[in-house]
């Protein structure tokens, strides 16, 4: 099997660690050779933050070399561009549209992208790009706080993985606290359904 | 994240998926360690929290030690006594335990002693990113690297083994791309701790006196050379790929972006991978060199594998090409590696053309990078640090020279409130303090967290009063160590075993230290705070301001656990535009849109300070509750 890099990227605070150890955990579960790189301590503040995932026989290394990514999955429309570095016209982009406005931004000293602009900056990149609104199917599923599972989901909706998505779901089961279980499983169903029907919604537009 | 009872009831045998540090509590329990000393400091923090988790379940010994000179020799006392005993610290506390590091290695040990320092290349949440292996040379102790998890769990044994046969305490040392890498651990039986030892008296060897001393640094001079080899023999210092071109030599991390890189060049190579780098296996290297006519080091931050394969090049095989980072300079000695970075060197040394694509994305990136806005990590919303750098900002009306410490609170350099003009290390902030006020005119005010204050503040405040510097020291105490997790400290009143114990407040510290303005105020009552800070300021000789109020994340997290709301603020039609909650105080829960400040309900917690500051009254309690 050749390597699966994934990219989550996003701010401190989203639920991005415990995404990744899910998948980790997964892949783990299926007996394959996986690293996540985590980041803590003062990054984790409210600051960017981003966490590599890698599955393979080959793999060594925490992190995912430029151009090297399978599916770069932004859970912040910005923080998908910042990392763009990994992707190449290979790599699928997963981007949560919901915006998290930096300081930096609130106070002046920087500029927010319009979502067209970034999504026309990531296509310099990537090879293909799917926006989401994570936030209205976290919402659905219960909680604005599910954003997470809700990328997840469609994470596992490219067949990117080499995991199922039952192991998945026993990922979480076992790593979300028990009474947001059910929130979290169905976030992720949205997710993944998401995903689906866009690409079915895509065939249709392309078989008019 | 792991929870706890894989760590203690995970069956032997069987594959898990854990972070570095858990691998490491893990195998801190397959070695049969009584007693595990920290003070926490990422990237080493889960090591020890992990083992707190089940330390009383497990029957061995943990402590939040007050910093870590003290952890280092409460876990020498007793290993002293032939228990066996780990210390864990970030890089830069070992700077703090160096005094006892370094002597305790002529003292030696009866129980199995490992010192484990994660060093922080990058400097992703640390004040520098020194390379603590040039700590095993100093004092002349074994080093040990782990690359991934399941090595740096495997290593704990190997390294109290050593630790035993030689009576030495043995240096562990991680990076943060292995304290803080998820990847699979087997594990291995768990090994009962032994919590009793016996402390046979022996002065020669325990009591440093000169006399005693000279002989003792003899003594670990043979040691050393006995631990040469073991270094020799070791099965971590092993050759992993046989090839006929170039030789690669590399420890920890590092070697991880080696081996991907030589798969991602096919570069044809040879790679000896080395896992106890003190003492160095002389003669293992100068085999490997012997068949190569090119070596490459592939390390981070310092050349400290280099210069002592280059040393040993010199007196053996002196044609070989070495290629590293001094002379040739084919890598940085500064922050991480990357497999990116050992690809460009090797490319550059093996004559291939680098794959095209890394340059493309270089020059298209430089296009977008500019349109993507900066977002440094920030104070949380409803921390209470920026409720006392506000007040801390408006009655000084910005002109005094605020000398800051290590914590959360070394975020509010960043604007608006940008409190913070000096930063060097744990109880800095006082001690520069005292210099700052002899020789300037300015108010001096040093602020320190609650934390810190216990682990190094407590020498410069008694400096301060005895040797009466205008110094105003302001403790931000939110009752715990925020940044790192939330360990406990002395003025919790919680321990790393999980019991109680009599809180010590650092308003009485202050006042045995005869600080004679000692006030404790809640900096969320900023009128109060404010006039507080005033009376401080006007004091002559120094004062000391406690601002408490607890950590919001601790507050958020308490509240949910109880089922309680958390109420957002709502800003009413009284509200004229003027955006001091915004430029002022700079709450990240607070934004404009369409011109309009607006709340995020998700991340306000309801503090009200923004409400307090309002010069228009234009912030309520009670916004929406919906979700």
């Amino acid at each position: 099997m050749s390597n699966c890099n994934v990219v989550l990227a996003g701010v401190g605070g989203q639920g991005i660690l415990l995404a990744a150890n899910v998948l980790g955990s997964a892949a783990a579960k299926e007996g394959f050779n996986v690293r996540v790189s985590e980041i803590h301590g003062m990054a984790q503040r409210g600051g960017a933050v981003v966490c590599h995932m890698r599955i393979g026989d080959r793999v060594h290394a925490p992190t995912t070399m430029e151009g090297e990514a399978d599916v770069i999955v932004g859970l912040e429309p910005v923080e998908a561009l910042r990392n763009i570095k990994f992707a190449s016209s290979q790599t699928w982009v997963l981007l949560n549209i919901e915006a998290i406005i930096p300081s930096t931004v609130s106070l002046g000293t920087a500029a927010y992208p319009s979502l067209q602009t970034i999504m026309k900056m990531i296509r310099l990149f990537a090879g293909k790009i799917v926006t989401i609104d994570a936030a209205d199917l976290a919402r659905k599923a219960g909680s604005v706080i599910a954003q997470n599972t809700v990328m997840l989901g469609a994470l596992v909706a490219t067949k990117k993985l080499p995991m199922r998505l039952e192991t998945i779901k026993n990922a979480i089961r076992e790593l979300v606290p028990p009474k947001y279980v059910k929130m979290n499983l169905e976030a992720l169903e949205l997710g993944y359904g998401v995903l689906r029907n866009s690409d079915e919604k895509r065939r249709d537009e392309l078989d008019k | 994240m792991v929870s706890s009872k894989v760590l203690l009831e995970g069956a032997s045998g069987k594959r898990f998926l854990l972070l570095g540090n858990e691998a490491i509590a893990r195998g801190v329990l397959e070695a049969g360690v009584g007693v595990v000393t920290t003070y926490p400091g990422t990237p080493a923090s889960e090591i020890a929290d992990s083992i707190s988790a089940v330390a009383p379940d497990a029957g061995l010994y943990m402590e939040y030690s007050t910093n870590e000179i003290v952890a280092i020799e409460t876990a020498a006392g007793a290993a002293m006594c032939g228990v066996r005993a780990l210390a864990s610290m970030k890089h830069v506390g070992l700077n703090v335990a160096a005094d006892a590091f370094i002597t305790l290695a002529y003292v030696g040990v009866r129980g199995g002693f490992t010192i484990i320092t994660a060093d922080d290349p990058y400097c992703y949440s640390s004040q520098n990113e020194q390379d603590n292996r040039y700590y095993a040379l100093l004092a002349n102790v074994p080093c040990l690297e782990p690359s991934n998890p399941q090595e740096a769990k495997e290593m704990v044994s190997y390294s109290m083994n050593i630790s035993e046969k030689l009576e030495l305490p043995c240096l562990f040392r991680t990076t943060t791309r292995v304290s803080h890498t998820r990847g699979p651990v087997v594990f291995g039986p768990l090994k009962q701790p032994k919590l009793k030892g016996n402390f046979v008296k022996d002065v020669k060897r325990f009591v440093m006196v000169p006399a005693h001393a000279r002989i003792q640094h003899k003594a670990l001079l043979e040691k050393m050379e006995r631990a040469k080899k073991i270094s020799e023999e070791s099965l971590y210092n092993k050759i992993v790929r046989n090839g006929s071109g170039m030789g690669v030599i590399s420890s920890g991390a590092a070697y991880n972006y080696a081996v991907e890189a030589i798969d991602f060049l096919d570069v044809d190579a040879s790679v000896l991978k080395l896992g106890m780098t003190f003492p160095f296996p002389e003669q293992k290297i100068v085999k490997f060199m012997e068949k190569h006519d090119q070596i490459v080091i592939v390390e981070e931050l310092e050349p400290y594998l280099e210069m002592q394969v280059r040393a040993i090049a010199k007196n053996y095989v002196p044609h070989v090409k070495i290629h590293g980072k001094t002379i040739t300079k084919y890598f940085p000695r500064f922050g991480e590696l990357s497999t990116r970075l050992v690809v460009e060197a090797l490319a550059k040394i093996a004559g291939k053309a680098l794959p095209v694509a890394i340059k493309e994305i270089d020059e298209k990136y430089t296009q977008v990078s500019e349109s993507v806005p900066p977002r440094p990590p920030v104070l949380c919303p409803g921390c209470p640090h920026r409720a006392s750098f506000y007040v801390i900002k408006t009655v000084t009306k910005n002109r005094a020279i605020y000398s800051t410490d290590i914590g959360c609170y070394a975020l509010g350099i960043q604007p608006p409130l940008r409190i913070g003009d000096t930063l060097v290390c744990m109880g800095a902030s006082i001690g520069t303090a005292c210099g700052i006020s002899k020789v300037i005119e300015e108010d001096v005010v040093a602020v320190v967290g609650d934390s810190t204050f216990f682990h190094a503040a407590i020498p410069g405040l008694i400096n301060a009063v005895y040797n009466n510097h205008k110094v105003t020291l302001v403790v931000l105490d939110n009752l715990t160590t925020a940044m790192t997790g939330h360990q406990p400290h002395p003025g919790t009143g919680k321990t790393g075993m999980k019991t109680r114990a009599r809180k010590i407040l650092i308003e009485d510290v202050a006042r045995a230290c005869n600080v004679k303005y000692v006030k404790v105020v809640d900096p969320f009552k900023i009128k109060e705070a404010m006039k507080t800070l005033k009376e401080g300021l006007k004091t002559r000789g120094p004062s000391v301001i406690i601002f408490r109020q607890p950590c919001a994340l601790l507050v958020s997290s308490e509240k949910r656990r109880k089922g309680e709301k958390i109420v957002p603020v709502k800003i009413s039609e009284k509200c004229t535009n003027c955006r001091v909650c915004i430029e002022a105080f700079g709450c990240p829960a607070l934004y404009v849109e369409n011109d309009r400040v607006m709340v995020n309900e998700a991340l306000c917690t309801g503090c009200m300070v923004c409400a307090a500051i309002c010069p228009y009254d234009a912030i309520e309690a009670g916004g929406s509750l919906d979700e």
